[in-house]
């Protein structure tokens, strides 16, 4: 399989993910934004790591290290969207930067 | 007066020893150089190298000339002295006010003596704040503290005419010495002349209150009487006359300069004479006289002969410290200077009455006093002449003569004849000065040159002038006509109107300057950072999406950069 389509995949997803952090206004959806970033470049170190023919692996390594950072991070993250919900019942992003 | 009084008495004659002793000094070594040619023995070392820095020195240049005025100021300095012992010894400041009368004697024995300009020109400066300490020796009043302030201020901003006139002179001859340049100024054409000149008669037209700086003069009448006779005949005013005499021949090819001096002194002396006639108050109608007077000498400077006009300097300083003195008398005895509170004086202060009439007839003009002969002196000069100056000053000065025997004739009428009114005080002023003055006004006249046509002219408009003054005498000057002449032609009016016109306008400017050239600085850094604070302000919104685009627009930036670095 030619590098190019997981290149574009990933392309595709890292242009979602920044469009979804940069244009929703939902807070949940903005994190899932940041998830959909995080796997472009998942997929672009695996792809990479396939195509160079690495015998350590070391792409797959640290494909392994961001999705248990991506694990912790959306944890953090849902932590701080679900306080923000309970405190102000909103989950707007536009609305965050008020203080109450 | 007991008590304290004679106490006071008893401490006055020490500041009379003072100034006999100066006086005396001044006298001892003025005589030696009476009616001697002065020889100028120096020589001029020439203008080769070029400017030079001012220089101080205690050289003198005494001529017969400069022998007399000191002479003068001496005689006259002494007897105001010792006159003021009653006049002013019961004054809670005698003290500083007898010792300014020696400062002002050796300050116009500087100016008159000196052969350094600069030694010159502080003199003039210390005549300047003597005066001004003088006139206003009655500080509590008013018109004192504002008589003396104007007077400061109008010789004071003259004065800068004499400073110029003394570098200019200094850069064209190369030398501060009076007599290395009077040598010079013979020796080839001399140079600058209409500059210096014209300089020249800035700086005297303040000193000596001429046209157009003349109103300092009549103002400075709240000072004491004595000083007035010291300041007003003898020594300050006459120090004007002295310099354009002494400097005459640096100048006197300017045409420019004599006939401007030909025109301030024409003009000075017809409306001086005229404020004069019309005054209600008789020592501002002698301090009027006075100014025209002053320009009588300025007409034979301006017809360049010096000696005419040191001449009249010297009797004019006899005749009107006698009349200053007399003033100061009647004044005392009526207790105000108004015409109206005098009359009939002749039979209370007969010693006054005679000396003051010698004293008039001598401002009229008439023979055998001094006053006909230095006016005769004056008159010929103009008439010898010839030019169109000439004649215009001779029919000027001939006309000023009527007038001046009007005026004198009017004041001496209202002042002394009549019904006596109502006397509060008895004079207390020594009178012997007064009859020392008198005696003078005859001696000095012994052995004057005599001009039979020119004398029958003067003779003749005096008589006119007496008989048209006693004709004025009963007049008070209340018509629109008239009214004009005592308000002095405005002067005073354009002064207080124009000068603080131009301070506010000064004002303005600055005041413009500063708010829009110097404050546009710190107002335009005050803007630049508030400009700048909104800037940041507009990156600092809070928005966390901004941010985010903001980051993500930037790493795209800086990877398409590195990109295109990098290919």
């Amino acid at each position: 399989m030619p590098l190019l389509f997981p290149l574009l995949v990933s392309a595709a997803l890292f242009g979602i993910g920044l469009y979804g952090v940069l244009a929703r206004r939902n807070a949940v959806l903005a994190l899932i934004g940041v998830e959909l970033m995080l796997n472009a470049v998942n997929l672009q170190l695996v792809a990479y790591d396939a195509w160079l023919g690495e015998t350590k692996h070391t792409g797959q390594v640290l494909t392994l290290y961001v999705i248990a950072l991506a694990a912790a991070e959306i944890g953090l993250g849902l932590a701080i969207v679900l306080a923000l919900f309970r405190a102000r019942g909103t989950v707007d992003v536009d609305d965050v930067e008020k203080v109450p | 007066m007991r008590g304290p009084g004679s106490l006071l008495r008893g401490r006055r004659w020490p500041y009379v020893a003072l100034t006999g002793l100066v006086s005396g000094a001044v006298a001892w070594w003025a005589i030696p150089h009476l009616g001697t040619r002065t020889r100028l023995t120096v020589t001029y070392q020439g203008n080769d190298i070029g400017p030079v820095l001012p220089t101080l020195s205690l050289d003198t240049l005494v001529s017969s000339a400069s022998a007399q005025v000191m002479l003068l100021a001496a005689a006259v300095a002494f007897l105001v002295q010792l006159y003021s012992t009653k006049y002013m010894g019961a004054d809670p400041r005698y003290r500083s006010y007898a010792l300014l009368i020696v400062l002002f004697l050796v300050a116009m024995v500087a100016v008159v003596g000196t052969d350094n300009l600069f030694v010159l020109l502080i003199g003039w400066e210390v005549m300047g704040v003597c005066s001004y300490l003088l006139i206003g020796h009655h500080w509590e009043r008013d018109d004192a503290q504002s008589g003396a302030a104007k007077a400061l201020l109008v010789t004071r901003a003259a004065d800068i005419g004499l400073l110029l006139a003394i570098l200019v002179l200094g850069q064209t001859y190369g030398t501060y010495s009076i007599s290395q340049i009077l040598v010079a100024s013979g020796l080839e054409q001399p140079r600058n002349a209409t500059l210096i000149g014209l300089l020249l008669i800035v700086a005297v037209v303040g000193k000596s209150a001429q046209v157009p700086l003349q109103t300092w003069l009549p103002d400075a009448m709240p000072g004491p009487t004595p000083i007035t006779a010291l300041i007003h005949a003898a020594t300050m005013v006459a120090a004007g006359v002295f310099l354009l005499a002494r400097l005459l021949p640096v100048y006197a090819t300017s045409e420019v300069a004599m006939t401007t001096l030909a025109v301030v002194a024409a003009v000075t002396m017809l409306s001086a004479a005229l404020f004069a006639l019309v005054q209600s108050d008789l020592k501002r109608a002698l301090a009027w006289s006075t100014v025209s007077q002053l320009a009588i000498m300025f007409a034979a400077v301006a017809v360049a002969d010096g000696t005419a006009a040191i001449d009249h300097l010297v009797s004019h300083g006899v005749f009107k410290a006698l009349l200053f003195l007399g003033c100061g008398v009647v004044m005392h005895t009526v207790g105000s200077s108004a015409l109206a509170d005098m009359g009939g004086l002749r039979k209370a202060i007969p010693v006054t009455f005679w000396t003051m009439t010698i004293g008039f007839l001598a401002l009229a003009g008439i023979a055998p006093t001094v006053g006909f002969f230095s006016k005769d002196g004056v008159l010929e000069a103009v008439h010898h002449d010839g030019g169109a100056r000439g004649d215009l000053l001779l029919a000027v000065v001939t006309l000023t003569s009527v007038l001046t025997a009007a005026y004198a004739t009017r004041l001496w009428a209202l002042t002394f004849l009549g019904t006596p009114k109502e006397r509060h005080r008895t004079a207390k002023a020594l009178a012997w000065p007064l009859l020392v003055l008198a005696l003078a006004v005859f001696a000095l006249s012994i052995g004057k040159p005599l001009h039979l046509g020119i004398a029958a002219l003067s003779t003749g408009a005096s008589v006119v002038g007496i008989l048209f003054g006693w004709l004025l005498r009963k007049r008070t000057f209340e018509s629109r006509v008239s009214r004009i002449l005592t308000h002095e032609l405005g002067f005073d009016r354009i002064f207080s109107g124009l000068i603080p016109a131009l301070a506010r306008l000064k004002a303005r400017t600055v005041v413009w300057v500063d708010d829009t050239l110097v404050d546009s600085y710190p107002r335009g850094s005050a803007h630049s950072a508030l400009g700048a604070g909104w800037l940041m302000d507009r990156f600092q919104s809070a928005k966390a999406q901004l941010y985010a685009t903001a980051i993500a627009v930037g790493s795209i930036a800086l990877v398409a950069y590195a990109l295109w670095v990098g290919r």
